[in-house]
């Protein structure tokens, strides 16, 4: 048996706005084990994005328990669960959110820089270098991120969210923003880097992406009513 | 035209719905385009304004200058009959006056109100044309030598004190045992020339010939006195220097024969000054006035630069509608049109708003600064005003509007339609930024700190000691209200009697014969026998209770007697300061000194320096002020006519009750003045409490403005990183790495705002180092050190506070941009 990434136990989220609750999630339950690929997928509305925050630790449940690698994160503070963040989880987002003032180089090795304990700049160059060959992007190490393409662009956020060695990738719609030849590198990318071990959690609409997947998750009213687990030959 | 309307009225409706922005425009425009209206108007009153008298370019005061041996100016002042002499003479000027300054009470008046009053010559009025409410001005049958006991009263005086009667031209009043017919009231409109220091208004108007010079002043060439006037209308032709020149010999001659006697003025010589009636008025109050002026456009420069924030998010909110306008069309005119219609209603309501404001500001500096600046009594909204008022907010309207136009990218207005907006789209470029963020940090820096420096100079001059008490005595003036005084044998037993009376009255403690040090000392001319040097100081004749009454401690040597007062005897008393002059080491008991009497007195005693504020040291080679000033007392007589009473604390005596008192005594004798020393003190430090008063308001303001503003344009400036804040979140960043993030970010733009604001300092010092050198002491450190705090203080609150809303929350909402 592998080892457990990620163990959300009985996980509920109730938004309260004004007189009207919202119950986005409803007794989720996820295991996600070192190497998986994870695609959630379902209709608008039904929470996926919502699942995908408390997964990232970006929002709080309202009820349930929530463990990665061995630790229990289900209540933390602000800063505690910004220090997990960075240690132990990777973000995609649809719309890169990359910094523009700052260089490609500078925006993958940010996450390095909000480490307890800021490695030597040998240390960053290197791991930053490394990252960006992954992802193919070597070559525009020094360019602003405005001057890139939307596939490139999400190609340097996956390169900055797998800087700081996460246990787990979390990647929501990444090709949203992207026309399909680019999305289909940046799939590309993501099935390569887990060919090679790292564990991804993907949000997307695209029945095609999600087939990409080895576990498949359908959510349907903020409850998971479909898990499919394709058993692919290596 | 219908066009215009519509699309004024499209801008008051979009306008509307942000009654925030709205009022923060209105208050910051309209309170700092008010103060410089205030500031413009009073600046084109004192430096372009013609004087509202006509041909106001030939209107020239003539000053007497006494020089010393040593070719130093020893006084500006005339005597007597040196400028009854220069009067008669005729010379240089077309029409000539002569005027003296003094103080009287009118005792028919129930009252017997002190006034101040002016003894002129008729050609006075006439040639400043003085307009008239009731009857006549002095003419020919009011000219020197015809004593003609007549009179004219201003126009405050009339309703003031006569009810705006009908029948005043019936009316007698009586000033010093003289009744004067009253022939006329001087206009409302009549703005009386401040020759005699700025906020003089005479009430009492009376002709030349019974100023209460004694008749042996009218012939003495030794007094001076520096109320003795002379005002012109020049020759036309003639020059200011060519009047010197040909005023100086005809002055100096007479004078020169007249002193030939009087060993003191030996190697002294006079010259005539002839000076412009209106440099005379303004004094030293342009560069008061231009000073206002920088300090209020700085304070306009900081409201800009907020507004131009304001004006910034604006658009930047706005960019959505501005988009879907140019999607329809709207070509880059179009949307600059629509701006500045919005900027034109908001500037125009803005100065509307600064147009009252500066209303109530003349009425302000009216009330309170009339005796500090000159001219004020004539500020009014006029056409200067308004000009300036319409060419301001069409400049601002215009400015905003091309600020905010500028900002929009018009090709990528379409981008803004596709793209969701988060987080793209229109900003304020980071250096535009920078640059209002530096910009005002470097004003408010300048600002601040001058006005720090004035502060601390006004409230040290306020709350330096001044070395005598002033609690609870006030000064009686008598006044003598008949044309026969009494011999000194006569008066001394009257004077007795009033002291015995005064000490009875159950509120009093003590009384001294003689004036409090704030009614003013005299000066004379003294000679130290020993080695024959001249000095000038500051002169009292005091009682030998003088000294105990106020607290003032002798020394060394001895206080006067009572026998001294009595007898007349020749002794001296004379402060610190005087003792350092006469001798190095201020041991000057038993030194004599003569006042050019044939017997000298003999100094006694030592007292301890007090400093009145506004007194000026009399040698002009030395440039000590206040404390240092040389005094010396001498025992005045038992006929004395002041008195200083004390009374006990919290108790009161009223005017009224020392008139029936003296009344009783001897009905010949009125109150002249009765002021408390507390508000002669006060008095005396107006201008300091008016400048203290004045640049705490302006450093308030501007620290006020300058917090505004940074909060805005740093609480915009993070609001635009909302979504690049809430990306460093997801990645891991911590509170504190935001914070640090922020501040670090805006520490650059700070620093360049200070070095700025060193290189305003220097620019300053270059242009106008006479103002600067003196500030220019070690004490300047600490009062930097605490602007440079209090601004840092300030940024790093603008840095958080707007910041605390994203970092206190789940990153979610922060990345997700809805709240
Ligand atoms: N901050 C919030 N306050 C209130 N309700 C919310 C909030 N965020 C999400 N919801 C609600 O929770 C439910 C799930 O939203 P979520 O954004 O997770 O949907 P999604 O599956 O990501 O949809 P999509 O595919 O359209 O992105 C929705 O019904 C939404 O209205
Ligand atoms: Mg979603």
């Amino acid at each position: 048996m592998t080892e457990i990434k990620i163990e959300m136990k009985n996980i509920g989220k109730v938004f309260e706005t004004d007189d009207i609750e919202t119950h986005a999630l409803k007794d989720v339950n996820i295991v996600i084990r070192a190497g998986e690929y994870v695609s959630i997928s379902g209709p608008s509305g039904c929470g996926k994005s919502t699942l995908l925050s408390l997964l990232g630790l970006l929002d709080e449940s309202t009820s349930g328990s929530y463990v990665i690698e061995g630790k229990d994160v289900s209540h933390l503070s602000l800063d505690e669960a910004a220090g997990i963040r960075n240690e132990k989880i990777g973000f995609v987002f649809q719309s890169f959110n990359l910094i523009d003032e700052l260089s490609v180089f500078d925006n993958v090795a940010l996450p390095l820089q909000y480490k307890k304990e800021i490695p030597t700049d040998e240390f960053i160059k290197e791991r930053v270098e490394a990252c960006l060959k992954m992802v193919e992007m070597s070559h525009r190490a020094e360019h602003k991120p405005n001057q890139l393409s939307g596939g490139q662009q999400q190609r340097i956020a996956i390169a900055r969210a797998l800087v700081a060695d996460p246990a787990i990738l979390l990647v929501d719609e990444p090709t949203g923003n992207l026309d399909s030849q680019s999305g289909d590198t940046v799939m590309a990318v993501l099935a390569e880097l887990n060919k090679k071990g790292t564990t991804i959690c993907m949000v997307t609409h695209d029945a095609r992406y999600a087939d990409m997947a080895k576990i498949q998750l359908k959510l349907l009213d903020g409850q998971i009513v479909k898990e499919e687990r394709l058993k692919v030959a290596v | 035209m219908s066009k215009f309307v519509r699309q004024h009225k499209q801008a008051w409706a979009s306008l509307k719905k942000k009654p925030g922005f709205i009022l923060t425009v209105l208050m910051t425009m309209g309170i700092t385009l008010g103060a410089l209206l205030c500031a413009v108007t009073l600046n084109y009153l004192l430096l372009v304004e013609p004087l509202p008298y006509p041909e106001q370019d030939r209107l020239f005061v003539a000053e007497h200058k006494l020089i010393g041996p040593e070719k130093e100016t020893k006084a500006v002042a005339y005597t007597y009959p040196g400028l009854v002499h220069l009067y008669k003479s005729k010379q240089a000027f077309e029409q000539a006056a002569m005027m003296i300054y003094g103080q009287d009470v009118i005792i028919s008046h129930s009252n017997q109100p002190l006034v101040n009053t002016t003894y002129v010559t008729p050609e006075f009025h006439q040639i400043i044309a003085s307009p008239m409410a009731v009857g006549r001005m002095f003419e020919a049958s009011e000219a020197i030598d015809t004593n003609n006991p007549v009179t004219m009263l201003s126009y405050n005086t009339w309703q003031q004190e006569y009810n705006g009667s009908a029948d005043i031209l019936d009316e007698k009043i009586n000033l010093s045992g003289i009744s004067y017919r009253v022939i006329g009231v001087l206009s409302e409109d009549f703005i009386e020339p401040e020759l005699n220091g700025i906020g003089q208004e005479t009430q009492v108007w009376l002709p030349w010939d019974y100023n209460q010079t004694g008749e042996g002043g009218r012939e003495s060439f030794g007094n001076i006195s520096n109320s003795l006037k002379f005002v012109g209308q020049l020759n036309k032709g003639v020059s200011q220097s060519q009047a010197q020149q040909l005023l100086t010999p005809l002055v100096s001659d007479r004078w020169q024969e007249g002193v030939v006697e009087i060993d003191f003025f030996n190697g002294w010589s006079v010259s005539m000054i002839v000076r412009p009636v209106k440099d005379v008025i303004l004094g030293d109050s342009e560069s008061i006035a231009v000073m206002l002026l920088a300090g209020v456009v700085g304070l306009v420069l900081i409201a800009c630069a907020n507004i131009s924030n304001l004006f910034m998010s604006r658009t930047a909110e706005k960019q959505r509608q501005m988009a879907i306008q140019a999607a329809l069309g709207a070509t880059k005119k179009h949307l600059f049109k629509t701006m500045f219609a919005e900027t034109t209603i908001l500037m125009f309501m803005s100065i509307i708003l600064a147009l009252v404001i500066s209303k109530v500001g003349f009425y302000i500096m009216q009330q309170y600064l009339g005796a500090v600046l000159p001219r004020v009594s004539e500020l009014s909204l006029n056409p200067i005003t308004f000009g300036c008022a319409v060419l301001v907010a069409i400049t601002f309207a215009l400015f905003f509007a091309k600020l905010s136009t500028r900002m929009i990218n018009y090709r990528a207005l379409n981008t803004t339609l596709q793209s969701s907006g988060k987080g793209s789209g229109l900003q304020v470029s980071k250096k535009t930024r920078q640059v209002l963020i530096a910009s005002q940090v470097a004003l408010a820096t300048v600002l601040v700190f001058a006005n720090f420096s004035l502060l601390k100079d006004a409230v040290k001059t306020i709350n330096a000691p001044i070395g005598f008490e002033t609690e609870n005595i006030s000064t009686l003036i008598l006044n003598f209200s008949s044309t026969n005084f009494p011999t000194r044998e006569e008066g001394i037993p009257i004077m007795a009697e009033i002291m015995e009376k005064l000490e009875a009255l159950p509120q009093v403690e003590s009384i001294s014969q003689s004036r409090s040090p704030l009614d003013g000392f005299g000066v004379r001319a003294l000679t130290s026998v020993a080695d024959n040097k001249n000095y000038t100081p500051y002169f009292n004749n005091v009682s030998h209770t003088y000294f105990d009454m106020i607290e003032q401690p002798l020394v060394q040597g001895d206080n006067f007697t009572l026998v001294d007062r009595k007898d007349g005897t020749d002794v001296m008393i004379v402060n610190q300061a005087f003792a350092k002059q006469l001798k190095a080491d201020g041991d000057v008991i038993g030194m004599q000194i003569s006042t050019g009497r044939p017997d000298p007195f003999k100094i006694i005693g030592i007292v301890r320096d007090i400093a009145i504020p506004g007194d000026a040291a009399t040698d002009h080679n030395s440039e000590a002020l206040g404390s240092g000033v040389p005094r010396a007392y001498v025992p005045n007589g038992l006929n004395n006519q002041s008195f200083m009473i004390k009374v006990k604390p919290g108790q009161l005596v009223s005017r009224e009750q020392l008139g029936k008192l003296l009344g009783d005594v001897d009905s010949r004798y009125a109150v002249f003045s009765f002021d408390a020393a507390s508000d002669i003190l006060t008095q005396r430090l107006f201008a300091e409490i008016t400048t203290a008063v004045t640049t705490a308001i302006l450093a308030s303001l501007v620290f006020l403005l300058a917090g505004i503003g940074l909060y805005g344009i740093l609480s915009y400036g993070t609001q635009l990183r909302r979504f690049e804040l809430g990306a460093r979140m997801a990645i891991g960043a911590t509170r504190k790495h935001l914070v640090s993030l922020i501040i670090g970010d805006n520490t650059k733009a700070i620093l360049v705002g200070f070095i700025g604001s060193i290189a305003l300092f220097a620019l300053a010092y270059i242009g106008m180092s006479e103002y600067i050198q003196p500030l220019l002491t070690w004490q300047v450190i600490p009062m930097l050190l605490v602007t440079l705090v209090l601004i840092v203080l300030v940024t790093l609150f603008a840095c958080y506070w707007p910041l605390r809303q994203y970092i206190n929350k789940p990153a979610i909402f922060t990345l997700r941009g809805s709240d």
